[in-house]
């Protein structure tokens, strides 16, 4: 006989606890009788794990409500508790903005009025009171519209409850739900329709005249509610264990909620500003983020055939699933794969998997989190998940050219990890064909940056084995051999004046001769006689090599001779030329010119702008369409400073904690303190002021030592402030620098924008003519001439391989592509700049289309120019 | 996050006999570390290998490869310093159980690392797992190192002569055995194909073990200010942070003064 407790975790699901029974009524019996026989002196342990089990198992939410239904006939006080817990804890939620709790607590609040708990009444006063607050929110006049995305999370919550008791409120309180409806639909008719373009894991869904009609979140969650209440509220995937005890649950005593509140708006900004508002509106939208970006890659007879709502449905138990047991291998794909729903769902996985993988700005976890559940998925199902996996690579790969470059660039490391843990078995002679392409196409760039990786992970002749089946692939390989040293000695040869400094070089450094000594043997023997570039090439060629053996021999290098470099490269044109031989070193290894460089800044032997700089030299900007190798380097470097902001965020904030303690305990100390020296003491029986010496003694010491520590921590803390300001310096020169550079090489290579404003730029072959929608809006004219390469997609049938974009036409949409990823990606940090930069770099010459997409990025209005 | 089926306060089964502290100190010393102890690697995967796999989980600071006492080559195990906690635990979380260079490999959190914790603790310098091990592992050197003895000394009493039994041999499980080059290298090893292309042409992708030229660098030298420190240098600000703050190299001694008053 298993535990309350393992009833209680497992119930709904099949395994050992309950016989492998995958009878739903069974199971609640089952469990119900072990909780009635612990109840009396387990209540409160039981009442606490019901709750929990439905906060993170909350597919089975159901289940749990049906028993707190039955318990509810036993003992009154239980399900009351229940009750008054979920809605303190609802509006816990509420006040602290956590989205996961809300709309799992609003989910079980519905599910306990199928079992006659809740008052029906008690959650349409919910509704209408989330109603209300969303509607306040997005008027223009009394409101804070910059908050629409928390309207429209109150709302989504709403719709959401539907599925799970949609049927029961219609047929309790039929007249109440109908006025919500109604509600739901005013408001849906005032909110603005969100575009946001820029976010879509596809370029091409959201450019195309398409995107007129896509429904947003919301209102493609209305439909589906709307075809759900057509059928009656029948739902396959919601399982209803509550209908076997319809007989019993109905004699139940119901509860009401308390009151509920929603939180009071954000004060709009003082000003009306464009900035002001983005701003506010960029905070909401971080705190109520999107969940999922659907992602429909498989053609419509591969999916599943199932109902509209039974789709959301399914994503919901998916994504919640992936939230409450990201960590636990073993249990997340146990029940990713045995979700409580009639019907197949393996591409409908691989969609909501991927589209998580895939999601932009961030998602929810890191992107290795997805690899994990992707290969355990392909381990759990090994007869039907692995080719879907593949069939959705396939689907991606076709339309690379349309995918967004951070989707990119994370399918290129999500797919070398993968196959790395499948012994790289792919059937590349699918893709052999890329060879007959530009070397600037997406595809063979996707196959050429897989490889890379892949040697990365492991090794250059295993991956060179892993093509056979397409050894012509082997020329998109990284070249073998990394290192390129300028100053090779060979047995016997003449050696050069540089090869000998070298030579000396590496001796003294084996000699381990300090750095100090090292800098004056330069000054004195290499910078008279040959200059500063050759001692330049010279040191740092020949300490690249002695610490070129592996990570640990360059960390060990650079710690002991990092003076040596600094001394020789103190300004930023040094510095480039630094990264200039750092990258003539590893030429053959993008990998350890990125790791040279990215230690060579942790030890402030460059600065970000230099690495900057350099990554906008001719000789990149080259390579901008046709390799990340320069997307990495800058990648890292704008990480790390980020990652540097983060860090002193997150100290400050414990700091000031400290601050705190400290300031309530030296006030402690001093009150003590007072109040002894005010005591009257008894001293050879004449009273005096002050306790006794002893006491007072170490109340002093007490004192002092408190007020040490105050003052200890608190210059920790300011030191700390002025790091964090100099940090948040760095990162506006960082990004004024970044988008100046990218504005310049952009301006010289886009076409011109045309007179009246609008991009007739990288316009493309015949289809062009096909696609005109003369019904577009003004609004949209501008995403409309972006110039996303529409020819892959013809009346809907899409020629896979013909590839015919020109060099310069793919180098300004990949370059594009990567303004927007970096404005997305890094918005929070641009936006706290954006006064600066707006008078700096987005000016009235800014190119329009270069604007365009940062502020796509941004998700900032481009009607405020 | 799922609270409901982890302990998230056990952190690890195993308990490192050579921690210098009680039990309790030793989980605190887990719960805080953002060092991380990778085990059951293959004695070929490099540093670099391990970097591109595990910077997937964040920044990464270190790589101390666990190298045999004796012949000072790596033996199958490394010690990764992230600069976040965050980082360290989504590395156990998430690439733990994963393939590396065709294994799956173990990741733990581990209390911190100390010079000294790179030496293979087993009797012939590698890992004490290795010294008993009867099953074959070639991308561990073979056989363990007892079965290897034993091999070797079988061997001897048996005389298969030379050359024409090259094909032949390499099915003796003893030939495989001494990846130490205690046997030559063997070209027509089948298993060591891979590591004898790497080694001659891909000299700079490789590892310390055939590092004759170059030892590995002065461990010693380089590991000072956690060995001055011991057991509690995880807790600590990073000594090493993302970015050098120069001009300011007082800041730590700042943090010394708050974290211990």
């Amino acid at each position: 006989m298993s535990s309350w407790r393992a009833l209680l975790l497992r119930i709904g699901d099949k395994c050992a606890e309950y016989g492998g029974s995958n009878d739903f009524k069974e199971h609640i019996e089952m469990c119900y009788t072990a909780l009635l026989r612990e109840i009396d002196h387990a209540r409160d342990e039981i009442l606490s794990l019901i709750v929990q089990c439905a906060e993170q198992l909350p597919h089975k939410i159901p289940f749990y409500a049906t028993l707190v239904g039955l318990l509810n006939l036993e003992s009154d006080e239980f399900a009351k508790q229940v009750v008054e817990d979920t809605q303190l804890y609802l509006q816990d939620a509420l006040d602290s903005e956590d989205c996961d709790k809300i709309r799992i607590l609003m989910r079980f609040s519905t599910a306990l009025i199928c079992s006659k708990v809740l008052q029906p009444a008690s959650l349409v006063v919910l509704f209408e009171t989330f109603l209300s607050s969303a509607a306040t929110t997005v008027d223009e006049e009394t409101g804070n519209p910059s908050w629409q995305p928390r309207a429209d999370f109150y709302v989504t919550c709403i719709l959401s409850c539907l599925p799970w008791g949609g049927a029961e409120l219609i047929e309790q309180v039929p007249e109440e739900i109908e006025r919500v409806m109604v509600g739901i639909e005013a408001y849906l008719s005032i909110r603005k329709h969100v575009y946001d373009t820029g976010f879509s894991v596809f370029d091409f869904d959201d450019e195309s005249d398409k995107s007129l009609d896509v429904k947003d979140f919301l209102e493609d969650l209305w439909d589906r509610i709307k075809v759900l209440s057509n059928n009656g509220w029948k739902v396959d995937s919601v399982p209803r264990p509550h209908l076997s005890f319809e007989a019993q649950l109905v004699s139940g005593t119901s509860y009401d909620f308390g009151p509920i509140s929603c939180p009071e708006q954000p004060e709009p900004p003082s000003t009306l500003s464009g900035i002001a508002c983005g701003k506010q509106k960029h905070e909401a939208e971080l705190k109520y983020p999107r969940r999922i970006r659907r992602l429909n890659i498989f053609p419509a007879n591969k999916l599943e055939d199932i109902q509209p709502i039974d789709r959301f449905i399914v994503e919901e138990y998916l994504l919640d699933v992936l939230l409450f047991f990201n960590g636990c291998r073993k249990e997340c794909a146990t029940y990713m794969v045995g979700l409580p729903v009639p019907f197949r769902y393996e591409y409908l996985m691989a969609e909501t998997v991927f589209s998580q993988l895939l999601l932009l700005p961030q998602p929810r976890f890191k992107p290795i989190y997805y690899t994990l559940v992707i290969i355990d998925l392909c381990k759990a199902l090994p007869g039907a998940f692995p080719a879907v996996v593949a069939a959705a690579v396939r689907a991606l790969f076709d339309r690379i050219s349309e995918l967004d470059m951070e989707c990119r660039i994370r399918l290129i490391l999500w797919f070398s990890h993968h196959l790395s843990n499948f012994q790289f078995f792919w059937p590349w002679e699918e893709w052999a064909y890329v060879l007959d392409l530009p070397k600037w196409a997406p595809q063979r760039v996707f196959v050429q940056e897989v490889l890379e990786r892949e040697v990365r992970l492991s090794y250059w002749d295993k991956i060179k084995q892993s093509i056979e089946n397409a050894s012509e692939l082997e020329s998109l390989l990284p070249p073998k051999i990394g290192y390129n040293f300028k100053y090779t000695v060979e047995a016997g040869g003449e050696r050069t004046e540089e090869q000998l400094l070298s030579v000396d070089l590496g001796s003294m450094v084996k000699g381990r001769v300090m750095a100090r000594e090292v800098i004056s043997w330069i000054d004195e023997k290499i910078i008279p006689v040959h200059g500063l570039k050759i001692a330049l090439e010279v040191t740092v060629q020949t300490l690249l090599d002695i610490g070129s053996k592996s990570f640990t021999h360059l960390i060990t290098v650079l710690e002991r001779y990092g003076q040596v470099i600094s001394k020789l490269c103190p300004d930023q044109d040094k510095q480039v030329m630094l990264i200039e031989e750092v990258s003539s070193y590893w030429k053959n290894s993008s990998q350890m010119t990125a790791i040279t460089i990215d230690r060579m800044m942790g030890y402030r032997l460059l600065s970000n702008l230099a690495i900057v700089s350099w990554v906008f030299s001719p000789a990149n900007i080259e390579q901008f369409h046709t390799s990340d190798r320069p997307w990495e380097i800058l990648r890292n470097a704008v990480n790390k400073t980020y990652n540097r902001i983060s860090d002193l965020r997150k100290e400050i904030l414990s700091l000031k904690k400290s601050v705190l303690s400290a300031e309530f305990s030296t006030k402690k100390a001093q009150e003590e303190l007072e109040a002894a020296e005010t005591k009257l003491t008894l001293l050879d029986g004449e009273p005096v002021l002050g306790d006794n010496p002893v006491r007072m003694n170490r109340l002093k010491l007490q004192t002092e030592k408190t007020k040490e520590e105050e003052v200890s921590v608190r210059d920790s803390f300011e030191a700390k402030e002025a790091l964090l300001a100099r940090a948040i310096s760095e990162n506006e020169a960082l990004f004024i620098s970044l988008y100046k550079s990218f504005s310049d090489v952009l301006k010289e290579r886009l076409p011109p924008a045309s007179i009246d404003g609008n991009v007739r730029s990288l316009h493309y072959d015949q289809i062009d003519t096909m696609a005109v929608d003369s019904e577009e809006p003004s609004a949209m004219e501008v995403d409309r001439d972006n110039g996303r390469p529409k020819k892959s997609r013809v009346n809907g049938a899409r020629l896979s391989n013909g590839y015919s974009l020109g060099e310069k036409e793919q180098w300004c949409l990949s370059t594009l592509g990567y303004v927007k990823t970096f404005s997305r990606q890094y918005a929070t940090e641009i936006w706290t700049h954006m006064e600066r930069l707006d008078a700096e770099v987005f000016t009235e010459d800014v190119h329009p289309l270069f604007r365009k997409v940062v502020y796509n990025g941004l998700r900032r209005q481009i009607q405020e120019v | 996050m799922a609270s409901l089926f982890k302990d998230p306060n056990k952190l690890s089964a195993y308990r490192d006999r050579k921690f210098p502290g009680s039990q309790d100190e030793f989980e605190h010393a887990l719960q805080t570390s953002m060092t991380v102890y990778v085990g059951n690697m293959s004695f070929y995967t490099t540093e670099e290998q391990v970097y591109e796999l595990f910077t997937r989980a964040g920044e990464i600071k270190k790589i101390i490869m666990g190298l045999d006492k004796n012949t000072k080559t790596p033996c199958g195990f490394c010690f990764i310093l992230y600069y976040s906690r965050d980082d360290a635990e989504d590395s156990v979380k998430y690439i733990s159980g994963t393939i590396l260079d065709d294994r799956p490999i173990r990741v733990d959190f581990d209390w911190g690392f100390q010079e000294g914790r790179q030496w293979g603790r087993g009797r012939s310098g590698g890992q004490v797992r290795d010294e008993y091990r009867t099953d074959y592992d070639p991308g561990r050197g073979g056989y363990g190192k007892l079965v290897q003895k034993e091999l070797e000394a079988q061997r001897q009493l048996v005389d298969y002569g030379t050359g024409s039994l090259g094909s032949f041999q390499q099915f003796m499980p003893s030939h495989y055995g001494g990846r130490g080059g205690d046997h030559g290298h063997g070209g027509a090893h089948r298993q060591n194909n891979r590591d004898f292309n790497r080694k001659n042409t891909d000299y700079h992708r490789k590892r310390h073990r055939d590092d004759d030229r170059r030892p590995p660098p002065e461990k010693s030298r380089r590991f000072d200010n956690e060995s001055r420190r011991p057991a509690d240098h995880e807790s600590r600000p990073e000594k090493n942070p993302r970015f050098r703050e120069s001009g300011d190299s007082d800041e730590e001694d700042d943090d010394d003064r708050k974290r211990r008053p």
